[in-house]
């Protein structure tokens, strides 16, 4: 039994037997993951109709995405897994979404705020480019590229962990994905007398 | 038909009926008074209307005990379950109190008391021969073991990310992770690098916790974690990290106050918080004066900081002067070198402020006030003493902070006052308020220090007093609140 984590946009959760999705559970707010985390964990495993202590591995999304909202699923999916000593398998929320176009040569973009976009490229079901954090203009230079929007979500979080997992891939850098540096510069001190 | 707890305005009617009970053995009225009146003592009665029935518990602090004192029940009101009517609550109260065991003695010919000890699950552990003079009649000694729940409690309000683990009032891990050096390029507390850390220690600091108490997940009895008030990135990581926790085992979750944890961490020193307490809480985020009736029930914001917290303002100080973050410890130890020799101002103490703000604190002058000196002596190219300016700031701020707790501490009546945050590390701070507390004849606390600076246990520790006192848990819908007033113990 997968436990999937992924709060990179609103805040889900999905249990898999196998292959098969037993439960699936959805909160579009944008901001309000720390408050939902925890009914979409308890609500997904009733729906599913299993207890925590019948999950046997857990996968997160490890970004790109607002890091905010992004941590809070991923500190839950880290505890959880921690606390049963369960695997866990952390993704690439753009190769989540990417892997559901199969072997299509896409481009995944999603919202990095700023007006900027987390971009990477996909051909024959490998990645080409990125993660990177790209301005929108400079997305003209990938030519050929299907366009897919990156909205990722744990539903696809689990079915790429699933596939990974069996295929061999590491997942195991347990650690957020972040592209950029925290947003500020040392303080040199300001004079207070003119 | 009543229970209601005893006071010395019950001595009276007491004793009348300790003396029907006990010919034999009374206690004098005067040991009866000192014991309604003792502040480790709990005595409950029950009336209908008149006293049919008592029995007292003393709890000395710190010894994770309890003692059956006394019970007694009027002759014509027996056979009813008074007996163990009252034996429960005051169980239930010594629970309540942290005590891990119940002792008491009883007549060994007592057949009817002694089956109630037995089926509330005391055993006989010893007796004491010919314990009842002058009957000459021996005393069993009883003991009730009672189980204290194991909290584990996590913080992640600002740069430190602590998992404590508590059973009832007694510490059994404190891990912390912090990411102080980190921010110490950006010269102070940089929310966005906060956070990332906290998700980074979140598993090694609970596997640290764990092993230190030698417990697994599954020994836990109930996770609470810090909601508020702190940084809204920061939070949000520990309390997601609680509720996988609470989920993974389904515990219930305690979602609990960071400043009142600050208050709380003083039942790990000695089993229990001793109030009313005024609390002067100063750290790096926080500079707030509390008055403390009830550790659940009743605290009360008297003042806080309107602008800089105290550890702000040793951050900007340090600047100025030089020094690295963070700059508490780096001005302490250049002002042990120096003298005060320059008087700085003290936020909010002239009259017209102490009308408005008497409780209150403002550092963002007083930081100006150093930057302005220091840069008129640069400017002039003078020598000046570093050292000096560090003692006569660090003086500006002791003073200050002491003046308005010791204030409060009269003004309220309370001879008791609590220290607690980061800045209790400031040995200046430490000794003034010694020396001030003793010529006020007011008690000073000041839990060890990694009980003082944010940590997990103090939060577990708060935790584990909503447990024990009877609290439901939390729901799983509450959020960060980065402004959390202390009023609100708990969130639902």
């Amino acid at each position: 039994m997968l436990l999937a984590i992924d709060t990179s946009a609103g805040t889900s959760t999905a249990v898999f037997d196998g292959e098969k999705l037993l439960g699936f559970v959805e909160y579009e707010d944008p901001f309000g993951h720390a408050e939902n985390i925890g009914n979409a964990i308890a609500e997904v495993l009733a729906k599913a109709g299993i207890s925590a202590g019948e999950v046997t591995a857990v996968a997160i999304g490890r970004g790109p995405a607002p890091y905010t909202g992004l941590r809070v699923g991923m500190a839950a999916g880290t505890s959880f897994a921690t606390a049963l000593g369960l695997p866990m398998y952390s993704v690439m929320n753009l190769d989540a979404v990417a892997f559901a176009h199969g072997k299509a040569k896409i481009l995944v973009s999603s919202d990095a705020k700023r007006k900027e976009l987390f971009v990477a490229t996909y051909e024959s079901g490998e990645r080409i480019f990125g993660p990177a954090v790209l301005k929108p203009e400079e997305l003209s230079k990938f030519e050929g590229f299907e366009q897919v929007d990156g909205k990722c979500n744990a539903e696809l979080i689990g079915r790429y962990s699933l596939w990974a997992e069996a295929s061999g891939v590491d997942l195991s850098d347990s650690s957020a994905l972040y592209l950029r540096s925290p947003d500020v510069a040392p303080s040199a001190g300001k004079r207070v007398t003119g | 038909m009543q229970f209601l707890e005893l006071g010395k305005e019950h001595l009276t009617t007491v004793m009348d009926l300790e003396q029907k009970l006990f010919p034999e053995d009374a206690w004098s009225a005067t040991s009866m008074a000192s014991e309604l009146d003792a502040s480790h003592t709990y005595y409950l009665g029950v009336f209908d209307p008149e006293l049919i029935g008592y029995a007292g518990l003393s709890t000395s602090a710190g010894s994770f005990s309890s003692d059956i004192q006394t019970i007694g029940i009027a002759l014509e009101s027996r056979g009813q379950g008074l007996g163990r009517k009252l034996m429960q609550q005051l169980i239930a109260k010594a629970r309540e109190l942290g005590s891990e065991q119940l002792m008491l003695e009883v007549r060994a010919d007592n057949q009817a008391a002694i089956s109630l000890y037995l089926d509330l699950g005391f055993v006989q552990i010893d007796v004491r021969k010919r314990y009842y003079q002058p009957a000459g009649v021996d005393a069993l000694i009883m003991r009730l073991p009672i189980k204290q729940p194991i909290v584990l409690g996590i913080e992640s309000t600002c740069d430190e990310t602590g998992v404590g683990i508590v059973q009832g009032n007694r510490l059994l891990a404190n891990a912390l992770h912090s990411s102080m050096d980190e921010h110490s390029k950006y010269g102070g507390v940089v929310p966005e690098v906060a956070a990332r850390a906290h998700l980074e220690a979140i598993r090694p600091t609970l596997e640290k916790a764990l092993a230190e108490a030698k417990l697994s997940m599954s020994d836990i009895d109930a996770i609470a974690v810090a909601n508020g008030p702190g940084l809204a990135g920061a939070l949000m990581v520990g309390i997601g990290a609680a509720k996988g926790l609470a989920l993974a085992h389904n515990k219930p979750l305690y979602a609990v106050n960071h400043l009142v944890g600050h208050v709380g961490a003083d039942v790990l020193e000695r089993g229990a918080v001793e109030l009313p307490t005024i609390a002067l809480l100063v750290s790096g985020g926080h500079t707030s004066l509390l008055l403390v009736r009830h550790l659940l029930n009743d605290v009360e914001l008297l003042g806080e900081t309107i602008d800089d917290a105290a550890g702000e303002a040793f951050d900007k100080v340090a600047r100025v002067l030089g020094l690295p973050y963070p700059g508490g410890p780096q001005i302490d130890r250049l002002a042990a070198d120096g003298e005060v020799t320059i008087r700085f101002p003290r936020g909010l103490t002239l009259p017209k402020d102490m009308e408005k703000h008497r409780y209150d604190f403002s550092f963002s002058g007083l930081k100006t006030a150093v930057a302005r000196h220091v840069e008129k002596a640069q400017d002039a190219g003078e020598d000046f003493s570093k050292a000096d300016v560090a003692a006569s700031f660090r003086e500006a701020v002791v003073d200050v902070l002491l003046t308005k707790a010791i204030n409060a501490c009269k003004d309220f009546g309370v001879n008791r006052l609590l220290l607690g945050g980061g800045v209790v590390a400031n040995a200046r701070l430490r000794e003034e308020a010694q020396k001030r507390c003793d010529a006020n004849g007011i008690e000073l606390r000041i839990p060890r220090f990694q009980l003082c600076t944010d940590n997990g246990a103090m939060i577990a520790a708060l935790g584990s007093q909503l447990v024990m006192a009877g609290r439901q848990p939390s729901g799983l819908g509450f959020g960060s609140e980065s402004t959390l007033e202390v009023t609100q113990v708990q969130t639902p």
